[in-house]
């Protein structure tokens, strides 16, 4: 029996986490704290956006001020944190739950987290020297007149697809190379389908957003022409390179999430997952589907109109791979002996959020009502259903469930789930009201609007507040338990995949044996899972 | 047991069918949208209701399934063992498959045909061309050659919009006429609709474009046959005495000051500077509310009047410290009467 030991006994060289490094657990937890960060930046933005918008009028912000700060702000969450984090759990978890000892290129991997600081360091200096302030969507020719910080905001973007390019040619290689003896691809667990999908995703679509801030940088400061309008650019262009990128992000920031809360149900519920298959298969579905759908956002623009009705029809067709997630989820827990941790709760919360998101999402692919709600607080709720109530729920259902593995630590129940319900009813009083905003006429990105919206504008302010405060009681929980929480056993929740067969954390080299998969990742049920005390369960090598 | 099941399946599925059925045709939805001030409203709040319908339900069976699962399948206290293993049931997962793609393929129809009457051009439309810039409208019509930056639109007459751009991307959009279109530099798009209710909607900038986005805002017309032709043959001129609608006319009034204010109010000063007498707020541009004794004093050697006028007609003569350059249109010397000029230059002085 080989409890691992070593790491209860041996002193964290925190040094480490500030260095190169090729382990891909540190880079993992260099990614995860890293990233962590920019969202208390990211958020920081989001406080003053918010108060700004607390009443009518420009008290707080001016227009320039307003555009500077809700550029960064969705910029930040999403190349610094949604995009990144997600990676992060991918480089942790990947090669434990395959049972490889690392990734294929470990150096590589080091690289895709060290070209992420100075991207951040990027974007934030730019700020001293006039930000960017034509929104993440940077839509020419807006961009290219913007001051010298839209210069360093295309930087740090290309910077930042290099790494997330980098990253995900790690992903697949790994994936596709280094499984542990014994696991096929059917065996594969969903959070790994998840990152695949997610990789095949990014390596098909960041290098057009890369090369296409390219040419932005250079027509800002090399003088090319690429969007000039008086030298036969075309705006309209931009908008193709930009949302043949852009829309995909949207699954490269769900995928994975749905990846996390697919290995948490099970767990949770005691049952095997509901249409193991089906969820895979609709993860691959999506991704190659996402591809093909980005001029959804250009409806009201100048593409031509008969290309709009494809592009309808593949936009709504998502629905149905994300529908038979959603029921195999439901499916999962049904019937099952549910165990309402603070993960669980999170995925949970997940589902109830995302389907908003993804049933509004219907309505704006539908081209005479999008023609309506398009550019408006409709799709500002929208998009924060799927990518705070989606995407940031899963991270944080992620970072509970695997918070033992990596620190060795258990955290605070009690304080995890005063956060989870801090979230859940700050995410829907934040964003619930934004529809009714943006249905009754309400544009997006403005630091002023007409007394009429006053009352949703205050909900939806008080509603971010607490989203705000609710961070509070998760880092002192995190920190805290990170510092002096009761040791956590190898496998704490009794689960079948493969980073719960060795020690948490689990040392340098993974396992101690070379991993055999014997038993299939989700057969809660059929097989017994041995507790703590006895050791982990589904480890090879005996 | 079995049969227990289907009966109650049964029964919910009818009552969910008849809550998404209410919700499409009866149940007040009026609160979520602005008033329908277009034919196209009408046709679009119709495909809105029905699809609020079908959400309703799917909402309903997602979260009423996730509610019941989570107070009907808690872990029993000290019932430490795993639940019955289920890997699936294919002709569940087929009937969620299918369901979801009749669905979308019934409102991608819909849609479709909803497109397709909303977008149909009418014979004989009448014809507006939209000028958007750094931050304002200017509406022009090319048959009488009037031109304004409040639009009036004829009740029930088919309007045609070409939408263009002089700067950045801007978007036309009245909410009450349920549509929007980008004014894209480089290209006219166009925009057909028919305008079915009289009153008065705002018009907003939906593309941001600028510090200036949220204050780029206009106002639609809509009035009878008569009350347009009027307007069209008084030369189109705004004029708007604070509010107490001073007629309209092609003329300037004699009063030097009011012809001022109606220059201001034309040319859509206001969208961008704060000036009281005028009662705008506008936060682009640096407050005009004290520019008489500003003019005088800021610059050595620049007089009061030559400060004002070559602010106006030539951008970025003198920028304010912390405001922007390049954003104030540089147009307004050609846009602009002598007459006008000057009664502008005189109001503002007089501030």
């Amino acid at each position: 029996m080989s409890v691992n030991t070593a790491a209860m006994t041996e002193k964290v060289d925190w040094r480490k986490y500030f260095t190169w490094n090729t382990d891909h657990k540190v880079i993992g937890i260099q990614y995860l704290v890293t990233t962590f960060f920019f969202f208390i930046v990211g958020g920081a933005l989001a406080m003053l956006v918010r108060t700004e918008l607390g009443q009518p009028g420009t008290d707080l912000l001016d227009g320039v001020e307003y555009n500077r700060f809700l550029t960064n702000h969705g910029s930040v969450m999403i190349f610094l944190w949604i995009i990144p984090v997600l990676a992060g759990f991918g480089n942790y978890l990947i090669p434990l739950m395959i049972g490889a000892r690392d990734m294929a290129f470990p150096n590589l991997n080091a690289l895709s987290f060290w070209l992420i600081p100075p991207a951040g360091v990027l974007m934030i200096a730019s700020f001293f020297v006039g930000s960017a302030e034509s929104g993440w969507t940077a839509y020419v020719p807006l961009s290219v007149t913007a001051p010298l910080g839209q210069t360093l905001w295309a930087v740090s973007v290309i910077i930042l697809g290099v790494s997330s390019l980098l990253g995900a040619i790690n992903f697949v290689t790994t994936t596709l190379t280094m499984r542990a003896e014994g696991m096929g691809f059917w065996d594969l667990p969903l959070f790994v389908w998840g990152m695949l999908a997610t990789a095949l995703m990014i390596l098909v679509a960041t290098p057009m957003l890369t090369a296409g801030l390219i040419l932005i940088a250079l027509d800002r400061v090399a003088g090319t022409l690429f969007f000039d309008v008086a030298a036969g650019g075309d705006p309209v262009f931009w908008q193709n390179i930009f949302w043949f990128y852009s829309h995909p992000a949207v699954y490269i920031m769900i995928l994975p999430g749905m990846g996390i809360i697919s290995e948490i149900f099970p767990v949770f519920s005691r049952k095997p997952i509901f249409g193991y298959k089906a969820i895979a298969i609709s993860s691959m579905a999506i991704s190659v589907l996402g591809l093909t759908v980005w001029a959804h956002h250009m409806f009201t623009s100048g593409m031509n109109p008969a290309l709009r009705i494809p592009y309808m029809i593949t936009s709504m067709i998502i629905a149905v791979p994300t529908g038979i997630k959603i029921f195999s989820w439901l499916g999962t827990i049904w019937d099952g002996k549910l165990r309402f941790t603070t993960p669980m709760l999170f995925a949970l919360g997940f589902i109830s959020m995302f389907l908003i998101g993804g049933i509004t999402g219907i309505f704006l692919a539908s081209i005479p009502v999008d023609l309506h709600v398009h550019d408006t607080y409709f799709v500002v709720a929208h998009l924060h259903f799927v990518l705070f109530g989606g995407s940031v729920s899963a991270v944080y259902a992620g970072l509970y469930y695997w918070f033992p593995k990596i620190t060795g630590r258990k955290y605070d129940e009690r304080l995890g789930k005063v956060h989870f319900w801090m979230n859940f009813i700050g995410t829907n009083l934040s964003y619930l009201p934004m529809f009714l905003a943006g249905l009754l006429g309400m544009p997006r990105r403005v630091v002023d609007y007409a007394p009429e919206f006053t009352g949703v504008n205050q909900l939806a302010t008080v509603g971010a507040y607490l989203l705000g405060l609710s961070t509070l009681p998760f880092l002192y929980n995190a920190i805290v338990s990170w510092a002096r929480g009761p040791r956590a056993e190898s496998n704490p929740w009794r689960a079948l995949t493969l980073e719960w067969t060795t020690s948490s954390p689990p040392p340098e080299h993974n396992f101690d044996e070379r991993p055999v998969m014997k038993i299939w990742p989700y057969s809660y049920g059929e097989v017994e899972v041995e507790s703590e005390a006895t050791g982990p369960v589904a480890s090879a090598g005996d | 047991m079995k049969e227990r099941n289907l009966f109650a399946i049964i029964v919910l599925s009818l009552v969910l069918i008849a809550v998404g059925y209410l919700v499409a045709t009866s149940v007040d939805l009026s609160w979520l949208m602005p008033a329908q001030a277009s034919e196209r409203a009408v046709l679009v709040d119709r495909l809105f209701r029905f699809m609020m319908g079908i959400a309703t339900v799917v909402f309903l069976i997602v979260e009423g399934a996730l509610i019941y699962a989570v107070l009907r399948f808690r872990q029993k206290p000290g019932d430490e063992s795993d639940a019955r293993p289920v890997h699936g049931n294919n002709t569940l997962e087929i009937v969620w498959t299918l369901i979801p793609a009749v669905i979308v393929a019934v409102i991608g129809v819909y849609s479709y045909r909803v497109l397709t009457e909303v977008e149909r051009v009418p014979d004989d439309p009448l014809v507006v061309r939209v000028i958007s810039q750094q931050f304002s409208w200017r509406f022009e019509y090319p048959e009488s050659g009037v031109s304004a930056n409040v639009l009036h639109l004829p009740v029930d007459r088919p309007v045609q919009f070409q939408i263009e751009s002089r700067d950045v991307i801007h978007s036309f959009w009245v909410p009450e006429f349920r549509v929007k279109r980008d004014a894209t530099p480089g290209q006219i798009d166009e925009l057909v609709l028919t305008p079915s209710q009289i009153g008065r909607y705002p018009i907003r900038c939906a593309e941001l474009c600028g510090p200036g986005h949220a204050a780029m805002v206009s106002e639609v017309i809509v009035e009878s046959e008569e009350d347009f032709q009027a307007w069209i043959e008084a030369g189109g001129v705004e004029v708007l005495d604070a509010g107490k609608g001073v007629p309209a006319g092609d003329k300037l009034p004699d009063d030097p000051l009011a012809a001022g204010r109606v220059v201001f109010t034309k040319y859509g000063c206001g969208a961008c500077h704060t000036l009281d007498e005028a009662k705008t707020g506008g936060i682009v541009g640096p407050s005009l509310s004290d520019i008489g004794r500003v003019a005088a004093e800021r610059l050595q050697g620049v007089n009061a009047v030559d400060y004002v006028r070559s602010s106006i007609v030539e951008t970025d003569a003198f920028v304010v410290d912390g405001y922007p350059s390049g954003v104030m249109p540089n147009d307004f010397g050609e846009r602009m009467t002598p007459e006008e000029l000057d009664v502008l230059v005189e109001y503002l002085l007089s501030q």
